[in-house]
């Protein structure tokens, strides 16, 4: 009986669901507690010198979800709206509140199921991407899947980079005029 | 239970309230003071009730001593010192907290009410032993009784008067027993119903004075028979005997004649007699004449009472005015529908309905609103304390009151306000010798203003105090390293720099102020309502700090406005005209002016200002002028579209550096628009201006 219990908990423990998605040729995943749902692109409306990672905001029944361009943040070219860019929306908590965000994909692929033992710290190739983004990476098939750390890609220090790349674009703005 | 707690907690919230605010008043005009500590004295009533059902045995126990003190007071037999003032306020600040701590766990609690009740307990003493003092309102004194005996002209309603108005009119003046009495005729066969047979006999007890009961026969005293006659020089209608007799003969067919009413006020009189002359009663006899005020007092609760206010949860608010919000929302896809189908019939319903929901969203959107009233009055407690601690002589005025804001904004503005205050208190406004010196009044003034302008609220806190030196304020800045020697700052731009964190003036740090962990505060939250602040000051003359806040009406009256597949929202309280431009034409690209009907206004190209595509020519294009606070600027757009409600909703934490975007809204078709702060944007080109003439 305590046999059975102790693999059953293992299972329980160890077993995460992430789900995966495409930017450009590479795959990444988040965790799927974060996910609130997937949607089609709408009408985004961009908002005028906001960061070029902010793609704008869109109405999400009813309700303003501001949308990131989540390739501009990784270095990437900005997202080409094809019949497969979706946007994710997320649930994360920024400076105690949570509010509701949505990412730019180039595909949403699956829900993959795989254990703590399976992931591998943060790859130390070559930077193609920020690397503190990424908080780890695992293998399915033929591919190598990185995970996307939320906390950090949308962390309050990341809210205040954003407020001076603007500042910066304002100053350019005003040098201007 | 814990349910009924809460309610319990939330109604001593609003008694300790409204007991300050009678007793602020009453330390103001002590002239009308009964009603005031009737107030006051209900207030404690009602609290020590409702404390001693929840468990707050201690809290009623403590009220009843202050109550009985307020009984006092209120019968006459005790003077309101201010020595009882000071003491309620103290008890006040006590009982507040013990209402949160019913047990009074907290070890300082139970000293502070242990001594404060003593103290209490003994101020009672004092007031019971001293020489029972009585003190009889002038209002009652002088009170007088008149008989008014009114007898219309017969053919009164062919005028359209009608005399009902007129007695209630006279029963207005004081207290009044009105006695009507038919002519025979009414019951024979020369009945007209058109005719008025009736007489009145009207008992009005009022202050002396006969002209205002004449006033109001005014129009009717040529045609008819109107008697007035002061009968007793005290409230004959408290006199149980006297109704009783008069009433006996109202409904009898004797009229009630002056002389008749000179014998019963006679008999009367011994009785009675000494009620007139207050010089000649013992203390003692005042007691007897207690029930007679009381009753008046219940009176005056009785019609206190009837201001019909219910509570209402915020939850529920809030849920209305999401729903209000998404049927404006429904409604405007509606009036887009209608729109394309050109029907008749259609377009009437939709614009009625277009119409309702208007009324709809404003009254509801005003039962969010909160007077600054409210606000204005917690501070008044405050500064009276804060004055009386530092010694100061101070006068703290409002003005505008009456303006309204959005509840979760008056409940963000207190702290900093109050913060502003302390300020002003502690550091604006000179001790009075000082004052003296400079040749100012003695007593300085605190004066909080608020008013309208656009779609914001500004909240001004005035004093005439010594004013803050700018030059002062650069050297701190330059020393504190903020700043450095060699830079040129406007006023404006020095005045900012109070804002910075860790900058004090202050050469003491004071209980009050003065760590400088203030200002920059004060400066965020103001900005966290996506509020400004502006000091102005003049040395010795004092300082105006401004605050400007959004009404934050979740939904505003807007024009639509298209830049570069945009869509755009500017507050139509803000426009002033639109006009179609031809661009080559009236640009004056060079100085950035448009001439509008001869006169010339400062110039934003949205295009160039939201870095979208200058390409394109676009022989034609609209400029909206818009005006904020007496600037006037103009805009240019590419396209209006036209009226639109929008529904104000918060762009969220990732735009918050996009301060010229208030908010966006969702239009008919479900895309959605921003929504443009055009203050921002006039103040961003008056920016641009200044630097440019440095």
């Amino acid at each position: 009986m305590s046999v059975f219990r102790d693999q059953e908990e293992k299972v329980v423990e160890e077993v995460n669901s992430y789900l995966s998605f495409k930017l450009d040729n590479e795959f990444f995943a988040l965790d799927v507690k974060k996910v609130i749902e997937i949607i089609e692109v709408p009408h985004i409306t961009s908002v005028p010198l906001s960061p070029s990672y902010m793609s704008g905001i869109i109405n999400l029944r009813g309700k303003v979800l501001p949308l990131i361009d989540t390739k501009v943040k990784f270095g990437l070219e900005p997202v080409e709206y094809t019949i497969d860019t979706c946007i994710i929306v997320i649930e994360i908590k920024v400076e105690d509140e949570v509010i509701q965000v949505g990412t730019l994909v180039d595909q949403v692929l699956e829900v993959i199921e795989i254990g703590k033992s399976h992931i591998q710290p943060s790859p130390t190739i070559e930077a193609k991407y920020p690397l503190e983004y990424i908080q780890g990476m695992f293998r399915k098939d033929d591919n190598f899947i990185m995970l996307v750390s939320l906390e950090k890609v949308f962390s309050i220090d990341e809210v205040y980079f954003m407020q001076d790349t603007n500042d910066n674009e304002q100053e350019q703005l005003d040098s201007k005029a | 239970m814990s349910n009924l707690r809460d309610i319990y907690l939330e109604e001593a919230e609003d008694l300790f309230k409204k007991m300050e605010e009678s007793l602020l008043l009453l330390e103001k005009s002590p002239g009308d003071s009964d009603v005031l500590v009737a107030d006051v004295f209900r207030s404690m009533h009602t609290l020590k009730g409702s404390s001693g059902m929840f468990g707050s045995v201690k809290v009623a126990d403590f009220v009843h001593h202050l109550e009985t003190i307020y009984d006092k007071v209120r019968s006459g037999e005790a003077l309101l010192s201010k020595q009882i003032i000071d003491y309620t306020f103290k008890s006040l600040d006590l009982l507040k907290k013990i209402v949160l701590d019913p047990e009074l766990k907290n070890t300082s609690n139970k000293e502070e009410y242990e001594t404060l009740k003593n103290e209490v307990i003994n101020l009672l003493d004092t007031v019971e032993s001293q020489e029972a003092l009585l003190i009889v309102k002038d209002s009652i004194e002088s009170k007088v009784t008149y008989h008014i005996q009114f007898k219309p002209n017969e053919n009164l309603f062919l005028n359209g008067t009608n005399p009902l108005l007129l007695i209630d009119e006279l029963s207005d003046l004081g207290e009044a027993r009105v006695f009507p009495r038919f002519d025979e005729r009414i019951v024979d066969n020369s009945f007209e119903p058109k005719k008025s047979y009736v007489t009145w006999d009207v008992f009005l007890v009022k202050s002396k004075g006969i002209d205002p009961i004449k006033d109001v026969f005014i129009f009717v005293e040529d045609d008819s028979i109107i008697d007035i006659n002061e009968i007793a020089e005290y409230d004959l209608l408290n006199q149980d005997s006297f109704i009783k007799e008069i009433s006996g003969r109202s409904y009898s067919d004797r009229s009630i004649d002056p002389e008749d009413l000179k014998k019963i006020v006679e008999q009367l009189q011994p009785e009675e007699g000494n009620l007139n002359d207050k010089t000649e009663i013992s203390a003692e006899e005042s007691v007897e004449e207690l029930p007679t005020f009381k009753n008046r007092v219940s009176e005056t609760f009785k019609i206190k009472k009837a201001t019909s206010t219910i509570r209402v949860p915020t939850v529920k608010l809030d849920e209305l005015m999401n729903l209000v919000s998404e049927l404006v929302t429904t409604q405007a896809s509606l009036s887009l529908y209608t729109d394309k189908k050109e029907e008749d019939d259609l377009q009437t319903i939709t614009e009625s309905i277009e119409k309702l929901t208007r009324q709809l969203r404003d009254t509801a959107f005003g039962m969010t609103l909160i007077q600054v009233e409210s606000l204005f009055n917690r501070f008044q407690r405050v500064l009276r304390d804060l004055s009386s601690q530092l010694g100061k002589e101070v006068d703290f005025l409002t003005e505008g009151g009456d303006t309204e804001l959005d509840k979760r904004v008056i409940e963000n503005v207190s702290d900093p306000l109050l913060h502003l205050i302390r300020n002003s208190l502690d550091h604006g406004i000179e001790s009075k010798e000082e004052r003296v010196k400079k040749g100012k009044p003695e007593n300085g003034y605190i004066m909080l203003r608020s008013y309208y302008s656009g779609t914001k609220v500004f909240i001004e806190i005035e004093d005439d105090g010594k004013g803050i030196d700018p030059e002062k304020i650069r050297e701190k800045a330059i020393e504190r390293g903020i700043i450095s020697k060699s830079d040129v700052l406007t006023r404006e731009e020095i005045y900012d720099l109070i804002f910075t964190p860790g900058f004090s003036l202050a050469k003491d740090v004071t209980d009050i102020s003065g760590r400088g962990v203030g200002m920059d505060v004060v400066r965020r939250n103001i900005h966290d309502l996506r509020g400004d602040i502006k000091v102005h000051s003049e040395i010795d003359r004092g300082t105006v700090i401004t605050l400007g806040l959004p009404i934050t009406l979740s939904v505003i009256d807007g024009l639509l406005i298209k830049v570069s597949n945009t869509d755009f929202i500017v507050p139509l309280m803000e426009v002033e005209r639109c006009y179609k431009i031809n661009r080559n034409e009236y640009v004056n690209k060079f100085n950035q002016l448009v001439m509008v009907e001869g006169e010339q206004l400062p110039f934003v190209d949205l295009r160039r200002v939201f870095n979208y595509d200058l390409d394109g020519d676009r022989e034609e294009e609209y400029i909206v002028i818009v005006q904020n606070r007496g600037l006037k600027i103009a805009i240019a757009v590419d396209k209006i579209e036209g009226e639109y409600q929008a529904v104000l909703k918060p762009v969220g934490k990732y735009f918050k550096e996009q301060q010229f975007i208030s908010g966006a809204t969702i239009l008919g078709d479900g895309t959605m628009a921003l929504v443009l702060d055009a203050y921002k944007i006039i103040e961003q080109k008056e920016l641009k201006y200044k630097r440019a003439i440095i």
